[in-house]
């Protein structure tokens, strides 16, 4: 019962470009997703405040499937369902595909209630000084309700690193599936368990840190609201 | 047999009954592991967080911010791999469910903490004023005017239980999605065995729609809750 732990530190020397170049996909397939995200996020999540007809109720059903189904029964119907019709989408692009329609029905609802939140006296001042509809959206409610949603946009991006590894299903080498894959050749359990622990912490705090840092800087000023 | 009546072709027929009986069975063991598991870990950490004791504070903390920052995929395998080079052999059902149960009492004592400060101070003097002690004072007002506002986010964490439980697909727990999988498996194999046939799209579909349809009036029940109760 006693966990007399030797570490290997072999593990790290040997596995360590490994499982960086596994980070370093990790990474790369974050960064993408988080930008389609936001995106999505800003276009859907207007289309909802302002109420667009069509596009409003289609970005609602959107928001309702994505958040109400398992996002690993997305990504199997992506990879493993879509080939039936002879679509077979390359595993990378599943990689952040999957997680950026995840992390924008989640964006979608940061930024509706964003803009939801802008008063509707700064709007009516922006009309009344000529701006159009979408200057007014641009210039006015984009700017405040997007500093409004910008914590909670951060949240659901820190959602959207740690739900790539779950590409593990689709054997996309990102971290946690090469830590896996190493691991299945020559077991260390425990500094596998280790290196994950330490490097996907690492990141999440650092990531959570920052909303931490913006919740302050970036409360509105009193005038503002 | 129902199936049949259903006008179903004729390899979903066993399928169906497959993933109804094995699938949902096994998702809702590790549900109910996590679900439980997290509702007493995650209230009593939380009730925990709000007392004066730094020591006992900084290491829930620690409990929390450990099993909330990693992915779940991480924490399903560092239980599936710890438990048995630690000597302990559990079921795939019960390893997921503990590795549920740690992300889920995170969220539950966060949650909680939240709902024991959202309490007025001057409930904690009223019922001071009417000769409450310290724990009089928490069991008879300050706690279930707490927990009462905990039920929202509850439901919500119960919507999110029930479908990270997919994740225990891989390590090889039969609950729905993993009972998908081995169903496309065997519709695709060579006849007699199976039909030949590849029906993934159908039977992962099949598979969202049943969560679709277990967690779409629990999100909006979430939702009302929290307009009525808070």
């Amino acid at each position: 019962m006693i966990v007399a732990v030797a570490w290997d530190w072999s593990y790290w020397s040997t596995f360590g470009g490994e499982l960086a170049a596994g980070l370093g996909r990790t990474l790369e397939a974050s960064a993408i997703a988080v930008a389609g995200a936001y995106a999505i996020g800003v276009v859907l999540g207007a289309a909802r405040a302002h109420r667009i007809p069509v596009v409003s109720q289609l970005a609602a059903v959107y928001v309702e499937v994505i958040r109400n189904t398992p996002i690993l029964v997305q990504i199997f119907l992506l990879y493993f369902g879509l080939p039936q019709f002879g679509i077979l989408i390359d595993p990378f692009i599943v990689a952040w595909l999957s997680v950026m329609i995840w992390g924008g029905a989640f964006n979608t609802e940061n930024f509706r209630a964003g803009f939801e939140a802008v008063s509707y006296r700064h709007r009516e001042a922006a009309f009344a000084l000529g701006f159009r509809a979408l200057p007014a959206f641009l210039n006015v409610t984009l700017p405040i309700g997007g500093r409004i949603a910008l914590p909670s946009t951060i949240n659901t991006s820190i959602s959207v690193v740690k739900n790539t590894s779950l590409m593990f299903v689709i054997g996309y080498a990102e971290f946690t599936t090469t830590a896996l894959h190493i691991n299945a050749l020559s077991p260390r359990t425990w500094e596998m368990i280790l290196t994950l622990g330490v490097v996907y912490l690492t990141l999440v705090w650092t990531l959570s840190a920052l909303v931490r840092l913006l919740e302050g800087r970036l409360a509105l000023p009193e005038e503002a609201r | 047999m129902l199936a049949v009546s259903l006008g179903l072709p004729e390899w979903a027929e066993p399928i169906v009954r497959y993933m109804a009986t094995e699938g949902l069975k096994g998702t809702a063991r590790i549900a109910v592991i996590a679900l439980v598991g997290s509702l007493v870990i995650g209230m009593v950490l939380g009730t925990l967080l709000t007392l004066r004791f730094t020591l006992v504070r900084a290491a829930i903390r620690g409990y929390i911010e450990v099993w909330r920052g990693l992915p779940i995929l991480v924490t399903v395998f560092m239980v599936f791999f710890a438990l048995p080079a630690l000597g302990i052999r559990l079921d795939v059902f019960v390893s997921a469910g503990i590795a549920l149960m740690l992300w889920g009492s995170a969220q539950v004592a966060e949650a909680t903490r939240g709902a024991v400060q959202s309490i007025p101070r001057e409930q904690h003097e009223a019922a001071a004023a009417l000769g409450f002690g310290w724990v009089g004072r928490h069991v008879n007002v300050i706690l279930p005017q707490a927990y009462r506002r905990l039920i929202p986010p509850l439901v919500g964490l119960l919507v999110n239980i029930l479908q990270n439980t997919t994740i225990a697909a891989v390590i090889g727990a039969t609950e729905l999605l993993e009972s998908g999988k081995q169903s496309i498996e065997r519709v695709a194999a060579v006849p007699p065995a199976g039909y030949g046939e590849i029906h993934s799209f159908e039977i992962y579909g099949a598979v969202a729609v049943v969560f679709f349809v277990i967690s779409f009036p629990l999100t909006r029940l979430a939702a009302y809750l929290e307009r009525r109760l808070v």
